[in-house]
């Protein structure tokens, strides 16, 4: 699949925007119930502004993916069955909670409602977040995405993002949440990496239809393309079928691997045993995470194989052939080349 | 419910194109169009077909068939790209199963061509919308057409008869009776999409023998007499023998 820039932007600001605001949030609700002292109220504003910014940034660039700018309210037409749709209904909501919960806080409403527009906005960027992410898990075509690892990674990453945003602002406002977050960051780093190494084995073990099973021939048969039907590229072998990128991946995917969790890991238990934290171990955290992130989405289109593609001969080979009088099975030949 | 949808017979496509440019002419200028082009004389043209012609190679040497697939939007009962659509814009006509794009509704996410497994669906970046296969609908209802051009221009087009047209759900068709009698398959069977648009295999052509014996043997064959004399002469062997 070919990476949409803008989508990835999109990515990147409103993965920061929720997974901080979740993190920020959870701090007030543990004090709702007791449990430590919450933030200072500037320090709230200051973050929350920010959320709005980077959250109303994403949507702005997310809407270069589309050809139709100005009619993008109408994705909330098709709520009921549309993932895209449900994401644009979530995130839209969740901007104008980000937004109450601002004026709730700046013009003193009260607890109740403060609470109200806080509770009712965490749980809307979470569904932001489920939603978008499962606009690739519930995509059955492209069988890399089609599993709930992509969902969990997705949410993760939301978090990575967040905790080490929050890890950062804990120490310039001077907050007694540095080693809290800077273990958060650790696990959902660790998690991530867990769950990203997950999803590229899995695509060694994917059971990949033929093109005998697209054409509906014998499984035996052996067939090849001849002719696509024309001598260029045409939208349907760009969009799904990114061979710059495809010849790129296998240096690009190693490098996103070390920016989003090798760097981001190893800084965090370098701070945690030295006990050295300063602007620079925790800048460069998220930096490398944010920066580790985009490659890592980029690798994510890139790795993503559409069903097609068979009809071009541009999927990945498996299953079986006729060769001399008997059938062979012919190996999986998958994306890291 | 009705179900419009096209049979092509794989067996007598020729692959000579001809489906796919009257589709890109008809369209081009017609209710859904244009179809745009990109360098159309450059070296590298590109623009939107609803249409297009796959060749295959099965078998292997010196054992080999080669046959064409044309293929454009199948019209899917469970259209897979209809629930994925968040505007609307993509949608299957209750009256004729006929799946559609409204281009005023279309935001030109491409989450709709995501999600079809038969890559039919095409982007057009002039208008930035969604365009596919309409199977003519701006001609099978025009009453001022008559009667029997009332079809998609590819099936009018087709130089070797191979393409049809009409409901497969009604069981008088001559769709429906092709796809009973001719075993016709659809493509990707396992995706759960049910498509609508059939294809009618590939099948041994068989010569009538005894025709052409008959043929054969008429007095006004030039080679009557050798054929008199062989039979003869095969006939003699078997008293001998």
């Amino acid at each position: 699949m070919h990476p949409p820039i803008s989508l990835i932007f999109f990515f990147l600001t409103a993965g920061t925007s929720i997974g901080s605001f979740i993190l920020m949030y959870f701090l007030e609700l543990l004090s709702l119930l007791g449990r430590g002292g919450g933030l200072p109220d500037e320090v709230i504003y200051k973050l929350v502004v920010f959320q709005i910014v980077l959250i109303g940034l994403g949507a702005f660039g997310a809407s270069f993916h589309l050809g139709h700018k100005l009619r993008a309210w109408k994705a909330v037409k098709r709520f009921r069955t549309s993932w895209l749709s449900r994401e644009a209904v979530f995130s839209a909501l969740y901007g104008f909670g980000l937004i109450l919960y601002l004026l709730a806080k700046v013009l003193g409403l009260g607890p109740v409602l403060e609470h109200l527009f806080g509770v009712s906005t965490f749980i809307l960027g979470i569904l932001s977040g489920f939603s978008t992410a499962m606009i690739y898990a519930s995509n059955r075509f492209v069988l890399e995405w089609s599993t709930s690892i992509t969902v969990i990674y997705y949410l993760l990453m939301y978090l990575m993002l967040g905790s080490s945003l929050m890890a950062y602002a804990s120490h310039l406002y001077k907050l007694p949440y540095l080693g809290t977050f800077l273990f958060l960051t650790f696990l959902f780093v660790a998690l991530g990496l867990g769950f990203r190494i997950a999803f590229n084995v899995r695509q060694f073990y994917i059971k990949r239809p033929t093109l005998n099973e697209a054409l509906n021939l014998p499984h035996n048969r052996p067939i090849r393309v001849l002719d696509t039907g024309s001598t260029t590229d045409n939208f349907c072998t760009t969009e799904f079928y990114y061979k710059k990128g495809k010849e790129m991946l296998s240096t690009v995917l190693p490098v996103a691997y070390f920016l989003t969790f090798v760097v981001p890991l190893f800084l965090v238990v370098y701070s945690w045993l030295t006990g050295v934290v300063n602007y620079w171990t925790l800048g460069i955290t998220f930096l490398s995470l944010l920066f580790g992130s985009a490659l890592e989405r980029w690798c994510f289109f890139v790795e993503g194989n559409h069903v097609q593609n068979l009809f071009y001969g541009l999927y990945p080979e498996e299953g079986y052939r006729l060769r001399k009088g008997y059938m062979e099975r012919k190996e999986t030949r998958i994306s890291l080349y | 419910m009705p179900q419009y949808a096209l049979v092509i017979d794989l067996n007598t496509c020729v692959g000579c194109h001809a489906c796919a440019t009257n589709c890109k002419e008809w369209n081009t200028q017609a209710a859904f169009g244009p179809l745009s082009d990109f360098d159309p004389y450059g070296k590298e043209p590109t623009g939107v077909w609803y249409n297009r012609i796959f060749t295959y190679e099965t078998g292997e040497f010196p054992d080999v068939q080669v046959f064409h697939l044309p293929k454009s939007c199948l019209h899917c009962q469970d259209a897979p790209c209809v629930p994925v659509c968040p505007t609307g814009a993509s949608y299957k006509r209750e009256q004729d199963g006929i799946v559609l794009v409204n281009y005023d509704d279309c935001i030109g996410c491409k989450l709709c061509a995501w999600s079809c497994p038969y890559g039919c669906r095409e982007y057009d970046e002039a208008d930035k919308v969604m365009k596919k296969c309409t199977l003519c609908i701006d001609r099978i209802y025009d009453e001022t057409l008559p009667p029997e051009q009332r079809k998609p221009a590819c099936v009018l087009t087709c130089p070797a008869k191979a393409r049809f047209f009409g409901d497969i759900e009604d069981p008088n068709s001559e769709v429906y009776k092709a796809i009973k009698e001719r075993n016709g398959f659809v493509l990707f069977p396992d995706m759960g999409t049910n498509p609508a648009n059939h294809y009618l295999p590939r099948t041994e052509t068989k010569v009538n023998l005894e025709e052409f014996e008959k043929h054969l043997l008429r007095p006004d064959n030039p080679l009557f007499l050798e054929v008199v004399k062989r039979h003869h002469v095969s006939h003699k062997a078997e008293e001998v023998s």
